[in-house]
């Protein structure tokens, strides 16, 4: 069967010519946490009352999240477009069970994705004739999988926390937990003061702790 | 005691020379906060990887046509396959190995023999005998790879036996004939109910107990004429009943 090419569009880390900030943003971050905080509570609310608007909303903030997980847990272009659209149709027809809260709609979103993801590889397995396989070890492949799954998840989970944190903190994580570098580094490139750059990671990873810590507390809920 | 305060414990992850030893000893004799500071390394572990990558326009048009497709939402239409949707592997049609027949091959329950009624054409031509009867489930029957309508089936209860009514439409002119299955909402069983023998009405009386098993999924494929009677995998129309 031919695959038919995909278009994807990769989020990129910005890499365009260093700027340089104003001293002083990190006061006006804890609002905009906040806002964000709002934000997404209200894009619940208007989802469960029937919405479509916040369904488009809510598919382009998160769709990226829910195919990059099918991607890399099903590993088929194909089977992972399928598996993000059915994803938002089924949110869409079951929204009436989502509890409006800022973690609860992307742990939400990820756990009809687990369910999709499982329903394509059981069907892979039988596809195979594995049947009987996947039958005598369920747990043992299932929690293999499973926490394969999670560790992707989380991993994504995170990657959406920090492209939703503002600039210039957003570029700040990115330089120092995926690119490496060291704070000095840091503020060299965006022309920061150590101590602001170093107050930016700081309260960065402690915003990412804060949105997986929600996403997989809210995950753990019936 | 007082616990450590979070920006303490990130200064641990991110600076750990720099830490008092008095923020340390702490979390060293402190579970609740051994637990945070964990939580904290977790994160950047998990602060790696490639980043997101965001679907085809396609898929987004996919969605939206999808659930305009339901006008008003109203919850008196029927969504085919709203729960047990069937997944892609399944969906896709022309798949040499269908999921199912290879089920079968392993075992799987198969229902197919069980002598199941199958009413001649004639009656399923000439609705309205005397019984009274009610339409207990209906299934809007569509497209696997869309949402065109492909007609619709009715189970109707009748003296205490149910019929299935379908009325296909659109089902193409490719070579065949047209089967009707039912699938277990499980996605794991199916039965052949019969043959849409001419055009695309037929009847079949099934078992009541087949739906209280969950046999809801209303298939139609294409069979070629080669006495294999297991599903060709290639489905035509598709609906669950509600
Ligand atoms: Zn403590």
């Amino acid at each position: 069967m031919n695959v038919p090419p995909v278009e994807q569009t990769p989020v990129l880390l910005d890499r365009r010519a260093p700027r340089r900030y104003v001293d002083g943003v990190v006061t006006g971050v804890r609002d905009f946490e906040e806002e964000q905080d709002d934000v997404v509570r209200s894009l619940a609310a208007r989802l469960v009352e029937g919405d479509e608007s916040a369904l488009e909303a809510v598919y382009d903030r998160w769709s990226a999240l829910i195919h990059t997980y099918a991607l890399r847990a099903l590993g088929d272009a194909h089977d992972a477009e399928e598996v993000t659209q059915q994803v938002f149709v089924a949110a869409w027809r079951s929204r009436h069970t989502l509890t409006p809260s800022p973690s609860a709609l992307p742990a939400w979103l990820v756990g009809i994705a687990r369910h999709k993801v499982a329903d394509v590889r059981a069907a892979r397995a039988r596809d195979a004739g594995r049947l009987a396989a996947a039958v005598a070890l369920p747990e043992v492949r299932h929690a293999e999988e499973q926490s394969k799954d999670d560790e992707v998840a989380e991993r994504l989970v995170v990657r959406q926390a920090v492209e939703e944190l503002p600039d210039p903190r957003r570029t700040i994580v990115l330089l120092a937990f995926w690119e490496e570098l060291s704070h000095a580094e840091i503020a060299e490139k965006v022309g920061l003061p150590l101590g602001t750059v170093k107050s930016h990671v700081r309260r960065g990873l402690i915003k990412l702790h804060q949105q997986l810590e929600g996403v997989r507390h809210d995950s753990r809920r019936p | 005691m007082t616990h450590v305060d979070l920006d303490d414990l990130a200064d641990l992850v991110l600076d750990p020379d720099a830490t008092p030893d008095s923020v340390r000893e702490h979390v060293e004799s402190c579970p609740e906060c051994t637990d945070r500071l964990a939580a904290l390394f977790d994160v950047r572990r998990l602060t790696s990887g490639e980043p997101l990558v965001a679907p085809p326009a396609r898929v987004r048009e996919q969605v939206l046509a999808q659930v305009n497709d339901v006008p008003g939402d109203a919850p008196v239409r029927p969504v085919p396959l709203q729960v047990a949707a069937p997944p892609p592997e399944v969906a896709r049609p022309r798949r040499r190995v269908p999921v199912w027949a290879a089920g079968l091959a392993a075992g799987v329950a198969l229902v197919a023999g069980l002598g199941l009624g199958r009413t001649t054409l004639d009656d399923a031509t000439t609705p309205g005998r005397d019984a009274p009867e009610a339409v207990v489930a209906a299934a809007d029957l569509t497209a696997l790879d869309s949402t065109a309508g492909r007609g619709v089936a009715r189970a109707v209860e009748s003296d205490d036996t149910i019929t299935l009514r379908v009325q296909a439409s659109e089902l193409g002119g490719e070579d065949g004939f047209h089967e009707v299955w039912l699938i277990n909402v499980d996605g794991e069983r199916m039965v052949a109910l019969g043959v849409l023998a001419d055009g695309d009405a037929g009847e079949f009386q099934v078992p009541r107990g087949l739906l209280d098993e969950g046999y809801l999924v209303v298939d139609i494929s294409v069979e070629p004429d080669d006495g294999d009677p297991t599903h060709s995998g290639v489905s035509l129309a598709r609906g669950e009943l509600v």
